[in-house]
């Protein structure tokens, strides 16, 4: 245990001693990715194919876990003066990332030092938002950009008398639906939700635009605060804890872990990460659709656009690393953002294409009137209302905070405390970290 | 005796040093090395890159020991140690005797019985995991038709309750295979002087079996509660995660969660040097109190 991490770092320099005598007359190129099974063999085989179209560079594409793992794995190799190239970040860490400077060098000037063109503006706007810095530059490339969307069972729909081409589209619709289905017994459970945090939370707060914390969530300074105490984010959470005691909502777990509740069938709707398409297109044996996050109507000029999740590629940094492996890590970008990869990881995944020309190029070809219901989550970034919070956030310490999140509504789930508590609790755990953090940093 | 020993002197003054060499080099490289670091680690305050290290003094523990989940974390941990022994020493001692008493097919028992040691303890979670999972698990759905509501992932007692399961059942082999080999040694004529005195076998057992069973016993105690402490990480990780609401994070998960996933190195490295205490603290008391009742044969 004590030796965990300093394990990891020998371990780095190990591999990276190994592959260093092996690329004598390529230069690799490293990239550590945090997907798997499908998502992951694809990726390396964007990498295959940009091995086969030139001889200078290899690209190397690793699995080392999950995002947190494969982070505190990077940032092991990082103190032991080898990271990877190129390494997969998801959202909620790019707090921590844009702080680390020295460590990660921003893909705006990748591109600049290797005289490649490369202009921000090619990505989705929300996109850009996330990942850039203030004035223009992005500190990481977009790659898997997803949002969140509302899976719902047609089947069950029609056996509970609803009709499955009208979704609902608000919460008060939702819950009559849900309502309906148990009555009905049409299935077991009437909603779930993957991803707790990421959901009723960040995408709540930017569908209603409401700040989720001070200093323009985090963007304009560390000495940010959580203000999510109040009366919308309380009803939120306090109609999870209604509906989860006649299972007309019923908690799945973090993460990932609900969709299975839906792709069995026990569950009628899912609130999930777009990226999510792929899995229940494959598993779930029954006719889906596919809508945009409910909202609460009364809330003033409400619905306004989510925003993305997913994750970005980030370029370490590292003492002796040469201008000749950064102008191979901007090439292998260059081949990720061309429509023709971006293009094809949307359609085969269900995440998003991350640039306006990809997006662009489906359109014209046909693709969202073949596939009804996959431009839903582009809809439901670009058409709705921007508004001043609808922008994405920055935090340090996010993945943690984030849990904070997940512990206390549990409890509140649990019955242990009301909502008000619970998001109470949150702020004031939260608001410590974000404390600690700010610390760390100055 | 003393000058018997004396005598025995390798002719060659470095050759025992070599030998020790690979070996001390091990521990020291894989073992202090890094205890050393997290140590110094435990009094400074660095960010996740290394870009800023600080001096912190004992910052680190004032804020671990002010932290009221810190000892609802520590509590926790003695509850699931505590019922993780208890659970795999007594089922294995109870599997021990019945494979002793075997006449035939003792080796095909005593092999299928070994089995879960080799399982790795992710893959064990998994494997329980999967039995449990509200949605798809078999357990899942006889308990749920027998009418019980098991949630193990909002219902904090239920996880604790499954990952306990989990973590006792692999461990349940390896005490058991000590067990059987310790009853083994415990001599034939003993027992059979004490069936012709006409003991019963529940008093050959509590008189003769188990104080001779007793070194056996203390020492299963002692690696039990150490593997109990740290080696049921995978098991946690993989079942858990910690949840829900920290139901089921334990000392050694904590350390974990803070320092690989937060990032927080100074506190994970502190938490980490008190529990390298409590469990040598824990150690001590059992070799200071418990062997005193051992009776070594």
């Amino acid at each position: 245990m004590f030796s965990r991490r300093r394990l990891m770092g020998v371990f780095a320099a190990f591999v990276a001693a190994a592959s260093n005598t092996v690329a004598v007359a390529q230069t690799e190129i490293q990239m550590w990715i945090g997907l798997t099974a499908n998502l992951g063999e694809l990726i390396t085989r964007f990498a295959d194919d940009f091995n086969k179209s030139q001889n200078e560079y290899k690209v190397v594409v690793a699995y080392k876990g999950q995002y947190p793992e494969q982070r505190a794995a990077s940032v092991a190799a990082f103190r032991a003066g080898n990271p990877p190239h190129i390494m997969q970040m998801f959202d909620a860490g790019s707090g921590d990332m844009v702080q680390a400077r020295g460590a990660v060098v921003p893909v705006s000037e990748v591109f600049k030092r290797a005289g490649i063109a490369f202009n921000p503006a090619d990505f989705i706007a929300p996109a850009r938002g996330y990942y850039g810095l203030p004035n223009g530059d992005l500190l990481s490339m977009p790659f898997n950009v997803s949002t969140t969307v509302l899976f719902y069972n047609k089947d069950v729909f029609r056996k509970a008398g609803l009709n499955p081409d009208q979704p609902p589209r608000t919460w008060p619709q939702l819950i009559e639906a849900s309502s309906k289905i148990r009555s009905s017994n049409a299935s077991a459970c009437g909603f779930t939700t993957t991803w707790l945090a990421w959901i009723m939370l960040e995408q709540f707060s930017s569908r209603h635009n409401l700040p989720i914390a001070t200093k323009a969530n985090g963007r304009g300074g560390l000495d940010t605060e959580l203000t999510v105490n109040n009366a919308s984010n309380q009803r939120m959470v306090q109609t999870l804890v209604d509906l989860q005691k006649d299972k007309r909502f019923d908690y799945g777990g973090r993460s990932n872990d609900a969709a299975a509740k839906f792709i069995s069938g026990e569950c009628a709707m899912l609130t999930q990460s777009s990226g999510g398409l792929g899995a229940i297109a494959r598993d779930a044996k029954f006719e889906f659709g596919t809508a945009q996050l409910p909202y609460w109507p009364d809330v003033q000029g409400t619905p306004y656009a989510t925003t993305i999740g997913g994750a970005s590629l980030w370029v370490y940094n590292a003492p002796k690393r040469t201008d000749q492996e950064f102008r191979g890590v901007a090439l292998f970008l260059n081949h990720l953002r061309s429509d023709k990869v971006m293009s094809e990881w949307a359609k085969a995944t269900g995440f998003l294409p991350a640039t306006n020309s990809a997006f662009k190029a489906m359109s014209d070809e046909g693709f969202f009137k073949k596939n009804p219901g996959r431009d839903v989550p582009i809809l439901s970034l670009i058409e709705s209302a921007k508004g001043e919070h609808t922008n994405g956030y920055r935090f340090g310490r996010w993945t943690e905070i984030r849990d904070v999140y997940h512990e206390e509504v549990e409890r509140a789930l649990q019955g242990n405390q009301t909502p008000q508590q619970a998001l109470a609790n949150f702020e004031r755990r939260g608001n410590t970290m974000l404390r600690a953090f700010e610390k760390t940093v100055n | 005796m003393s000058e018997v020993q004396r005598k025995v002197v390798f002719p060659n003054r470095a050759l025992p040093y070599l030998l020790l060499g690979p070996q001390l080099a091990v521990t020291l490289v894989f073992f202090l090395w890094p205890s050393a670091q997290a140590v110094l680690m435990a009094f400074q305050q660095q960010d996740a890159f290394g870009l800023s290290v600080k001096f912190s003094g004992i910052d680190n523990f004032v804020n671990i020991l002010a932290d009221p989940g810190y000892y609802d974390t520590l509590v926790r941990t003695l509850v699931f140690s505590a019922s993780v022994t208890l659970l795999a020493l007594l089922p294995a001692l109870a599997l021990a005797v019945a494979a002793d008493s075997l006449l035939r097919a003792r080796a095909a028992y005593t092999t299928a019985l070994m089995v879960p040691y080799a399982i790795a303890p992710a893959i064990a979670g998994v494997l329980w995991l999967f039995m449990f999972s509200p949605s798809i698990g078999t357990v899942a759905f006889l308990l749920r038709s027998a009418g019980l509501a098991w949630n193990p992932t909002l219902n904090g007692n239920d996880a604790m309750f499954l990952v306990i399961l989990a973590s006792a059942w692999k461990q349940i082999a390896y005490n058991f295979l000590f067990f059987l080999a310790g009853l083994q040694s415990i001599p034939r004529s003993l027992l059979e002087a004490a069936s012709i005195d006409g003991a019963g076998t529940w008093l050959r057992f509590r008189t003769i079996v188990f104080p001779l069973l007793s070194p056996t016993t203390f020492f299963l105690l002692v690696v039990g509660l150490v593997y109990a402490f740290f080696d049921t990480f995978g098991v946690i990780h993989a079942v858990t995660s910690g949840g829900p609401a920290k139901a089921t994070e334990i000392l050694v998960y904590k350390v974990y969660y803070d320092g690989i996933v937060a990032l927080d190195l100074g506190n994970s490295a502190a938490q980490s040097v008190l529990l390298m205490l409590l469990v040598i603290g824990l150690t001590t008391v059992q070799f200071r109190f418990v062997e005193r009742r051992v009776h070594y044969a």
